[in-house]
């Protein structure tokens, strides 16, 4: 029943996706359609990039006491973004990412927006917003020690992920409306999101800072008593 | 009765991929109206959700139409300036069209979260990777699961009278404390959980997993319409040559793309066509009885 089960399944897309089937879809696809169907090359992309984090995370041994607590950290993400205005979503990530590792970081990324897709609705933004989500994870998790260590470069983590990812979702916003990308509408997307990009990034901020202590207490505690 | 929607869920995916897919592809006029006509009829059948969906796309329907002649200004036909910039009548047409995609794609996806329940998104990515599988279905039940026990350790604390509702400042504080025993609660009860599954078994064999969908014949002769009516589709609006700037060309009465429009509407009322053949069987097979 499962494809990346097998070993050499698992190796051939972890090499044959990013160095064979993305170049040969975005040349393809820019040779077909011309300039104008950005959109679904760039879908196939972000499919394609989440098919090969799942071969690679699939690889490791990821503890099953680990594989709860992401479930548990993306269960309360999910939660978090019924909160009005503020959503604490990043900040959880981050903080899975921290304690957890960066493949946690990812994962709880990526499965916080598909299931909390399943109330605000699936779409074709969905794969943009899990490798949106995933790869804020997954950097939070590779920066994990000076994160740890100081509250400047967190708060500044905070604040470049919102940006980060407003910018990442309005390129999407662009190539939906417009087929191609086109830069006067990037720019009025941009703009007409800057309220948007600010309350991202003060409730990355936040949540950061509130969570900081007591949840990286936690956290912290549960590493220690059972060894995740 | 084995209606549309209960056929496999990777039969029902393919679907609205297959809709939503050809209505982002095509900027055919025809092929959008198509679109949203049949869009808009599935949604009032099979999704319920009153007129509030209908007023949020008529609105959107408007803004994005004026969107494009305000920030475009190609275009031959000037209708007037606004702020020594020219509003041609080919950007505002252009505006309409893509506007009808975007408006058209929105129905079909939210028919498409209506219809992709957890259970069978579950049964969809599970067969990708069988960890992901665990992680999601055990953050889906997660979700219900501290929803209720945040209302239970809520119901708790207000019953000791520590929560007071008048007072923000000892709202939040409450809140907070409220998060703070549902996350400790929450990582243990993780961590038992493990336990539990590793003291079972969990990660010595292969896995086997309960299914609730098999992929029938039924199934199969469904993927494969699905496919004939959208290249047909697709080789219509090929055959269509349509330009919007400088001025607009259209030629979309060529026999190949007419057959290609044929091929979409069918392909975009099939959930329509399948339930009422069902249901007009099993009338027919009660009053058999």
């Amino acid at each position: 029943m499962t494809v990346i089960e097998n070993r050499r399944v698992r190796s051939v897309m972890r090499f044959g996706i990013p160095l064979v089937l993305i170049p040969a879809l975005v040349v393809t696809g820019a040779a077909v359609f011309g300039e104008k169907r950005y959109l679904l090359i760039s879908l196939g992309v972000a499919m394609l990039a989440l098919a090969l984090f799942a071969a690679g995370i699939e690889k490791k041994n990821i503890g099953s006491r680990r594989m709860v607590i992401v479930a548990v950290m993306t269960a309360m993400a999910v939660i978090g973004r019924f909160i009005p205005l503020f959503k604490p979503i990043t900040a959880l990530c981050v903080m899975t990412a921290m304690y957890l590792g960066a493949e946690a970081g990812f994962l709880c990324g990526a499965l916080s927006v598909l299931v909390s897709n399943i109330y605000f609705g699936q779409g074709p933004w969905t794969p943009f917003q899990m490798l949106g989500f995933g790869l804020i994870g997954l950097f939070a998790g590779y920066l994990s020690l000076p994160l740890l260590k100081s509250r400047v470069l967190l708060i500044g983590y905070g604040v470049l992920a919102g940006i980060a990812y407003s910018m990442l979702m309005d390129v999407w916003t662009v190539l939906w409306y417009n087929g191609s990308f086109d830069g006067t509408l990037y720019l009025t997307a941009i703009v007409s999101a800057l309220p948007y990009t600010a309350l991202y990034a003060v409730s990355n901020v936040g949540f950061l800072l509130l969570m900081r202590k007591p949840m990286g207490d936690k956290l912290g505690r549960i590493k220690l008593k059972y060894g995740v | 009765m084995r209606r549309f929607h209960d056929s496999n869920p990777a039969a029902v995916a393919l679907y609205y991929l297959c809709v939503t897919g050809v209505t982002m592809f095509s900027v055919n006029p025809v092929i959008i109206s198509i679109s949203l006509l049949a869009s808009v009829l599935n949604y009032c059948l099979y999704a319920e959700g009153g007129v509030k969906p209908h007023v949020f796309s008529a609105v959107l329907l408007i803004v994005l139409t004026a969107v494009n002649p305000l920030v475009n200004h190609n275009g031959m036909t000037v209708l007037f300036y606004l702020n020594d910039r020219p509003i041609t009548a080919e950007a505002c047409i252009y505006g309409l069209v893509t506007a009808g995609t975007v408006v058209a794609s929105l129905y079909w996806i939210r028919l498409f979260t209506k219809a992709m329940t957890s259970d069978r998104l579950l049964y969809l990515f599970g067969r990708l990777s069988p960890k992901l599988s665990l992680i999601l279905s055990m953050s889906i039940r997660y979700v219900e699961l501290l929803r209720g026990r945040w209302r239970r350790i809520r119901d708790t604390q207000r019953a000791l009278g520590l929560y007071d509702d008048g007072n923000p400042i000892d709202a939040l504080k409450g809140s907070a404390r409220v998060l703070s025993i549902l996350i400790t609660w929450a990582i243990e009860n993780g961590i038992i959980t493990a336990e539990s599954m590793e003291a079972r078994g969990y990660g010595t064999g292969r896995r086997m997993s309960f299914r609730m969908f098999r992929f029938r014949s039924s199934d199969a002769i469904l993927v494969i319409v699905f496919i004939a009516l959208t290249a047909l589709g697709v080789i219509g609006i090929g055959a269509a040559k349509i330009v919007y700037y400088p001025a607009i060309g259209m030629d979309l009465t060529e026999p190949v793309s007419i057959a290609g429009y044929g091929g979409f509407a069918v392909l975009s009322i099939l959930p329509v066509i399948i339930n009422t053949k069902e249901a007009v069987r099993w009338r027919y097979l009660r009053s058999a009885v």
